[in-house]
């Protein structure tokens, strides 16, 4: 993302737009999303409810039906834009190259089959090679390796008693254990990358820190990327390298995350980051004034507007450009070249 | 501030779990166990937990919505338990309750002055004639204009409906107010615009507040007090900076470092309490948290541990071990 | 009194804008082919009905007098849809016969909202004992069929359109009931129900002032998706001589009639048929459409 990281990315997203055709008319959604995730980083896409990042996350997968929601763009991945491809060709990309888990495990996991039979499933689908040679090291036959195969990947996502865990069903479960499973599930073919939308929000704190633990240390181990789409402030301070924010439908700064939290540059990053509740905070909350846009007629220029303090004349007319600075880039007319001085005086 | 507006004594909600035959419950569900609880006049009592820690449960009996199966709830020195509904129609308005989903909490048959009115109305000693005017003042007070009382809860968004909600529960000139989850269900943004608003309006009007929440972050913002309930019971009652500067319950202290700060800097490591939280239906015996708890030992796991007064003022811990533990020095 | 006027003002305005929205979906909804077209088959038929004496060319021989002298002839000018065994004109029984469907239909479906929809809210809102009953009465009432319930009837009071009535309204209430104390059910764990008994009001205020506003939208819906299978159903008993006796008019008693002549005649068994078939379709789409234009 930014000029130092010589890598290459794994995704990238360039220009992503999606619009919903409802009967109120044609929705917005995403109006131009652009992003770059490197391996084993961890990107946070924070905002609030409709600002569109879960629209990105299922715009990436390739979720959407084209009759619901026209998307334009590209979202790369080894070259190929995953936007072209059919729901077949998708398919073999998805769980090997990318994966992801959803805000309500339970509701994700198929009600009707056992636990071991859906993961025995994709244990054959995805680990063939694992397969033939736990065959060939232990001499046993193809459904034991599979058990033992399936067994050891959730094992790794810290789940215990495995075989009592493989004959239950999905209600039969708590919240926090069901994401457990789907993380092993999600992971188990390697993929490069894992999006996971609000995927701790419906759990209680100290589940939500096991599976924050864990998902940091899948990154590490396997140079997993994560996309983690949020809008907790205090988990993409702690879990994640790099920040996006997004604000009706559009990002509008990124950063590495100490960078973002200490020195935000964009007004709305900055309201945000103050109305977070924080237990060491003496003073005060300070509110963003306002509500979010209406996207059957979203603000002219900088969709921001409305609710900034710092709003020029400009901004209400001309959308602002990307800035890049050291470390940002952000989309506000405050750092346009012709108007750098004011923005440093403020910042 | 120390007059005591309400305090329950060994309360105990259960609900039946299963029924026999002859529909005898086979099982309870203990919501709520064991609780003695005091709220001041005019303090903030904050009151977290995780999800099915009997939080809400707790909030509802006290206003006498659900009711207890035994122990006491005095609200103004008058024990509420045993009174039919007409006798509990006067202290009604005197106790209100914000909930967590504001779409669901407004008719929406009904214009915003109409739930209004219904409110105003609800008081007895209510002035008759200008129930207009009370209905515009009270959406001053919420921040919502006149124009806004003729409109219908789904023309709006999720914080103004909460404002309604909040203007609502004013209607009636209330004393007490319990606020469940109030604010869970709105953006960062327009949560920081409700905690205000509930901050300001207990200032201005003097009210107290039971505030539950599972958000620690949260709770720091607006209490005085926080009392940490786990599986149906209170773990520790403490004044609000202390309870996260030094917390006396393991539970307390788990909880704390679990919940995510919004500081890069602070290198959180996530290393939570382990296992799950235990059912209701059949909670452990001795400590219901000595399975979870990394410092238990043998009485912890048979004997029940009272709620014990700490010196401090109005500071209680239901722990075996506190003494020994004494997490006040280290700092995260 | 100044801030009394600007108020008055605020509220006709936004009165003034809770019409304008209304008028806009509810052109809207005119606008949609189907919901246009069954609204005016429905209007067409009900007026046919309405001014039967009026509309049918020959409104004696739509009440059953005899014209032996025309019998069984086929379409033309003068009987625009023939006639039957008597002579009688199809067209006048026709528009004859759209009464008992559109009037029998209507007092059926009534009938079963007027009992069933207070039945289901009482059982909705006790709870307990009231709606274990309640829902025992409904289920026994549901399992036996309306023909059996109709002979029963019938032996008692005569064969004739009233006990035809009788005996579909008896297992058709319960459906009402059933439906309401679910819709109660779901609402009364809605939180502004809550807040209501927060305020300290009873249980009828909630009930009248809470649920009920909530619940008729529901009511109106079914009742008018119940308009079609309570045409066919009075049509069944007709046709099995249960219902309408002749010589009156009534759609199914007509096709029975037609039946032995429908290889040589086969206009006189069709067109009652078909005059059912579009008005149950034209009820049914309304109705679908309706349910969206509700939901939306």
């Amino acid at each position: 993302m930014s000029v130092k990281q010589k890598e290459k990315p794994i995704l990238e997203v360039k220009d992503l737009v999606a619009e919903f055709t409802t009967a109120a008319g044609r929705l917005r959604i995403l109006d131009g999303i652009d992003f770059s995730l490197f391996p084993a980083e961890i990107l946070a896409l924070v905002g609030e409810t409709g600002c569109g990042k879960s629209v990105t996350a299922k715009s990436i997968m390739n979720l959407l039906a084209e009759q619901v929601c026209k998307r334009r763009g590209k979202v790369m991945m080894d070259g190929v834009n995953l936007l072209d491809l059919s729901k077949k060709q998708m398919r073999s990309y998805l769980g090997r190259r990318i994966s992801m888990i959803f805000q309500n495990p339970i509701a994700s996991i198929n009600p009707v089959f056992t636990l071991g039979e859906q993961i025995r499933r994709l244990v054959r689908i995805h680990m063939a090679g694992e397969i033939t040679r736990v065959k060939s090291e232990l001499g046993c036959t193809t459904a034991a390796a599979i058990d033992r195969l399936a067994a050891a990947n959730l094992e790794k996502v810290g789940l215990t008693d495995v075989d009592q865990l493989m004959r239950a069903y999905a209600h039969q479960i708590s919240g926090g254990m069901a994401q457990r499973y789907r993380i092993a599930t999600a992971v188990l073919g390697n993929p490069d990358v894992l999006i996971a939308d609000e995927a701790t929000s419906a759990l209680d704190v100290t589940v939500q820190a096991h599976i924050l633990r864990l998902l940091k240390r899948l990154s590490a181990e396997k140079n997993t990327a994560i996309i983690f789409i949020t809008h907790d402030l205090g988990i993409a301070a702690q879990l994640c390298q790099q920040v996006a924010v997004m604000y009706s439908g559009r990002i509008v700064e990124v950063a590495p995350t100490a960078e973002l939290f200490k020195n935000p540059l964009h007004p709305y990053t900055r309201g945000l980051l103050k109305a977070v509740p924080q237990l060491s905070r003496k003073t005060g909350l300070e509110h963003i004034p306002g509500t979010i846009p209406d996207l059957r007629n979203p603000p002219s220029g900088c969709r921001f507007h409305p609710r900034c303090r710092q709003a020029m004349e400009r901004c209400r007319r001309l959308r602002p450009p990307l800035v890049e600075t050291k470390s940002h880039q952000v989309c506000c007319h405050l750092y346009d070249a012709g108007n750098k001085e004011a923005a440093w005086a403020k910042s | 501030m120390g007059e005591v507006l309400i305090r329950t004594q060994s309360l105990r909600t259960w609900f039946p779990k299963r029924k026999s035959l002859l529909g005898k419950p086979g099982a309870w569900l203990k919501a709520v166990d064991d609780v003695s609880l005091t709220i001041y006049r005019g303090e903030c009592l904050g009151l977290a937990g995780e999800s099915g820690c009997g939080k809400s449960t707790l909030g509802r009996t006290i206003l006498q919505l659900v009711k207890p199966r035994s122990g006491s709830v005095r609200f103004d020195g008058t024990a509420l338990r045993n009174l039919d509904f007409r006798q509990l129609q006067p202290f009604r308005p005197r106790m209100q309750m914000v909930f967590q989903d504001p779409r669901s909490s407004l008719n929406p048959k009904m214009t915003m002055l109409k739930i209004l009115a219904e409110a105003i109305r609800a008081n007895p000693d209510h002035d008759g004639d200008s129930i207009l005017d009370q209905a515009v003042e009270l959406a001053d007070m919420v921040d919502l204009r006149p124009e806004h009382l003729f409109r219908y809860p789904h023309e709006f968004s999720g914080g103004q409906q909460q404002r309604i909600c909040i203007a609502r529960a004013l209607a009636t000139c209330p004393d007490f107010i319990v606020f469940d989850e109030s604010t869970s269900a709105l953006d960062v943004s327009v949560q920081a615009q409700i905690l205000n608003l509930i901050k300001r309006l207990k200032q201005r009007l003097g009210l107290t507040y039971l505030f539950i929440s599972h958000d620690l972050n949260v709770l720091a913002q607006v209490c005085e007090r926080i009392a940490v309930m786990y599986a149906g019971q209170i773990v520790e009652i403490q004044e609000s900076g202390r309870l996260f500067s030094s917390p006396g319950h393991p539970y307390t202290r788990g909880l704390r470092d679990a919940v995510p700060i919004a500081d890069p800097e602070a290198k959180q490591t996530f290393v939570s309490i382990k296992g799950e939280v235990p059912s209701l239906v059949d909670p452990p015996a001795g400590c219901r948290f000595h399975p979870r708890c990394d410092f238990a030992d043998r009485l912890c796991a048979t004997r029940v541990p009272e709620l014990q007064r700490l010196e401090r003022h109005r500071s209680w811990i239901r722990c075996h071990r506190y003494r020994q533990l004494n997490f006040n020095q280290e700092r995260r | 009194m100044k801030d009394e006027l600007k108020y008055k003002h605020l509220a006709e305005q936004a009165a003034r804008e809770h019409r304008r929205e209304r008028k806009i979906r509810t052109i809207a909804f005119l606008k949609r082919k189907s919901a246009a077209a069954a609204l005016l088959v429905l209007v067409l038929i009900t007026l046919a009905a309405v001014f039967a004496p009026l509309v049918a060319p020959y409104p004696d021989q739509g009440k059953g007098a005899v014209n032996l002298g025309e019998r069984l002839q086929p379409l033309s000018g003068k009987h625009l849809l023939g006639t039957d065994t008597f002579g009688r004109d199809i067209l006048s029984r026709l528009v004859y016969g759209a009464r008992v469907s559109i009037f029998g239909g209507l007092f059926i479906v009534c009938a079963a909202a007027l009992i069933g929809v207070p039945l289901g809210l009482w059982a909705g809102y006790s709870e307990g004992a009231p709606g274990v009953v309640i829902s025992r009465i409904g289920e026994i009432l549901i399992s036996f069929p309306a023909v059996l319930i109709a002979i029963a009837i019938t032996t008692v009071i005569g064969a004739g359109l009233t006990s035809a009535v009788i005996a579909l309204i008896i297992p058709w209430w319960p459906w009402y009931a059933r439906i309401i104390q679910g819709e109660v059910l779901r609402l009364k764990r809605m939180l502004f129900v809550e807040a209501a008994q927060m305020l300290g009001y009873g249980k009828s205020y909630i009930l009248f002032r809470h649920l009920l506003p909530n619940i008729m939208r529901t009511v109106m819906v079914m009742m008018l998706l119940d308009f079609g299978p309570a045409i066919i159903s009075i049509g069944l008993l007709g046709f099995l001589g249960l219902g309408t006796q002749p010589p009156n008019a009534d759609w199914g008693l007509m096709v029975w009639e037609g039946a032995p002549n429908l290889m040589q005649q086969p206009w006189i068994a069709i067109s009652p048929g078909a005059a059912m078939f579009i008005l149950v379709m034209a009820f049914n789409i309304f109705g679908d459409n309706l349910q969206d234009y509700l939901d939306g």
